[in-house]
């Protein structure tokens, strides 16, 4: 079918319109993309030299394959995630359901949901290393205070590992706390006015009424949070910057590592593009539940 | 009945403002602190000689202010670049029936979901070869990409909600289609185009990652990567640390709390980093 004169030159404006944004993302998210896959087939480091790449095929990948650091950094994201992203959505949903509970004052309620969202990370990570400090931290300070002892929280593996994980849930539960709370507010008035005619309790309500009509906000949430805490990074680097040892290293700092303090380009290379493989898998699972929520585009 | 739903009421406001503000608290409480208050144990909560001199020190100890323009350069020149190139894919994709209008979306979704680490590792080599490394547009081109997603979408939502006919009117009062997008599109939408500069500066504002690995030179560092550096520096310098801290969470707050509708309703629509 030919096209009319006003047809095409309505998609010639189109184009035109989408130019800035097809340029940003080609640049910037495109090519760096082709030319990081394009390194991870190279041996390109300090032996080497920055400016000799060496055409070394899969190689970087049967090493990245055997690497114990690689696995324990694995580890280390998983374990955060397994631990984080549930907490949160817990947390995330509990801030929801008291939020929706304060008629007045809606913009100080609001306000203190939007707290922990408004600090940047790196400023929780620093906050909370502050929280946790053995000798002159706040934590510390209850626990003693309590009749407790005092405990090593950012020098041993497992109380690192919970006090990173306090970080990430108390910052991230502020975003799940503001996608359910919409989700609450949308859940019609009537559903609850009949169940209470029919004699529902509140905990009944909330499990035939409240939960089932949140399902969707709340695995829009569960998925984003999990794929973004693949790829956590600054509440640690801030917090132990991946220690004691290497026991709370994220793969991100594994890779920021192995790239940029070690210059191992070409092994980095390989390790961001296994972590780009990852994650994009898991975002495809996503796009499948956002196209599904949404009736149109 | 009623007492018990107004103790539930109270109960929950308090727990969401402790929750919320403790942190924020406990780091102005840090930085009035003197440093013979701080190290007396058992720690003291409310400062009990409160003293200016820890900000003094923030601004003396790391080039603070220029940390602060550093940032808001950053920013703000992401800000522009995100929102004119978000504002007119996602008037193309709304208002121009354009081939390929799935694949846009889908990659703009998929760059929000996007491992920043391994667009870091690339960019680091590419702005290297092409001397922008430590220069203000190394930050700003790759900040504008992470917010041009968000961008589009919340304005997506936006020109949606004007009516078509307002154009086709103007249009036919011998208007052009770039003439009625500027004279009736945008003014209509400049609460979106609002909404999209907000979340737009708030996640260049706040990126770490980027800034730590492309502008390591200390004149070029940014806010975040800069109040870590009080921290490397000196050892037990915490008050400092949280006297810098202020300085960089006050202005923003008050944005943010300023403008609060509009983040929230752009938080919820467009889907963010949280």
């Amino acid at each position: 079918m030919a096209l009319s004169e006003l047809e095409r030159s309505e998609r010639r404006l189109g184009y035109l319109l989408l130019l800035p944004a097809v340029l940003l993302l080609a640049t910037i998210v495109v090519y760096p993309v082709f030319d990081l896959v394009r390194t991870s087939f190279y041996q390109l480091n300090l032996t080497t030299g920055l400016l000799h790449p060496r055409f070394t095929g899969l190689a970087n990948y049967a090493r990245a394959f055997a690497d114990h650091q690689l696995l324990e950094s694995a580890l280390a994201t998983i374990l955060l995630t397994v631990i984080s992203v549930p907490s949160a959505l817990v947390t995330g949903l509990a801030l929801a359901l008291l939020a929706d509970q304060v008629k007045g004052a809606r913009w100080f309620v609001r306000l203190a949901l939007l707290m922990p969202w408004m600090l940047p990370l790196v400023f929780v990570g620093l906050v909370f290393h502050w929280f946790f400090d053995y000798r002159l931290g706040i934590v510390n300070d209850i626990l003693v205070r309590m009749g407790l002892s005092a405990l090593q929280w950012l020098s041993s593996p497992a109380l690192a590992f919970i006090g990173i994980s306090l970080a990430i849930i108390w910052k991230t539960s502020a975003f799940v706390a503001m996608i359910l709370l919409a989700g609450l507010q949308s859940i019609p008035k009537y559903l609850y006015e009949a169940a209470e005619i029919d004699g529902a309790g509140t905990l009944t309500k909330f499990r035939y009424i409240t939960l089932p009509m949140l399902r969707p906000s709340i695995l829009v949430a569960l998925i984003f949070r999990t794929i973004t805490s693949i790829q956590t990074f600054d509440i640690p680097y801030a917090m132990t910057n991946g220690g004691p040892g290497n026991s709370t290293e994220t793969l991100a700092m594994f890779v920021r590592k192995t790239s940029i303090d070690f210059l191992d380009f070409g092994y980095g290379s390989a390790l961001a593009t296994l972590m780009f493989i990852g994650s994009m898998l898991a975002t495809s699972v996503y796009l499948k539940h956002v196209q599904r929520d949404a009736p149109e585009g | 009945m009623k007492i018990s739903h107004n103790v539930v009421v109270w109960g929950a406001a308090i727990l969401i403002t402790v929750n919320g503000f403790f942190p924020a608290l406990w780091i102005l409480f840090t930085a009035l602190k003197s440093e013979t208050e701080l190290a007396h144990i058992p720690i003291t909560w409310l400062p009990q000689a409160p003293t200016l001199a820890n900000f003094i020190s923030a601004f003396s100890e790391q080039p603070l202010l220029r940390f602060t323009l550093n940032s808001v350069i950053v920013a703000a020149g992401s800000t522009v670049i995100a929102v004119f190139a978000g504002a007119c894919a996602a008037y193309a994709l709304v208002r121009l029936r354009i081939p390929g209008r799935g694949l846009v979306l889908s990659t703009l979704l998929a760059v929000s979901m996007f491992p920043l680490i391994a667009l870091m590792v690339p960019l680091f080599q590419i702005f290297r070869s092409l001397h922008l490394l430590n220069t203000y547009m190394g930050l700003i081109l790759p900040y504008s990409v992470l917010s041009l997603p968000v961008c589009t979408l919340v304005l997506i939502s936006f020109f949606q909600d004007i009516p078509a006919d307002l154009e086709n009117a103007a249009m036919i009062d011998g208007c052009s289609r770039l003439g009625a997008l500027w004279r009736v599109v945008v003014p209509l939408s400049t609460p979106g185009i609002l909404t999209a500069a907000l979340l737009a500066f708030v996640n260049s504002w706040d990126e770490f990652l980027l800034a730590l690995t492309i502008n390591t030179r200390l004149s070029m560092r940014t806010l975040p990567v800069g109040i870590t550096l009080y921290q490397s520096e000196y050892a037990d310098r915490w008050p400092v640390v949280m006297a810098a801290l202020v300085i960089a969470i006050v202005p923003v707050s008050l944005l943010i709390a300023l403008f609060q509708d509009r983040v929230v309703g752009g938080l919820t629509q467009g889907g963010l980093k949280g």
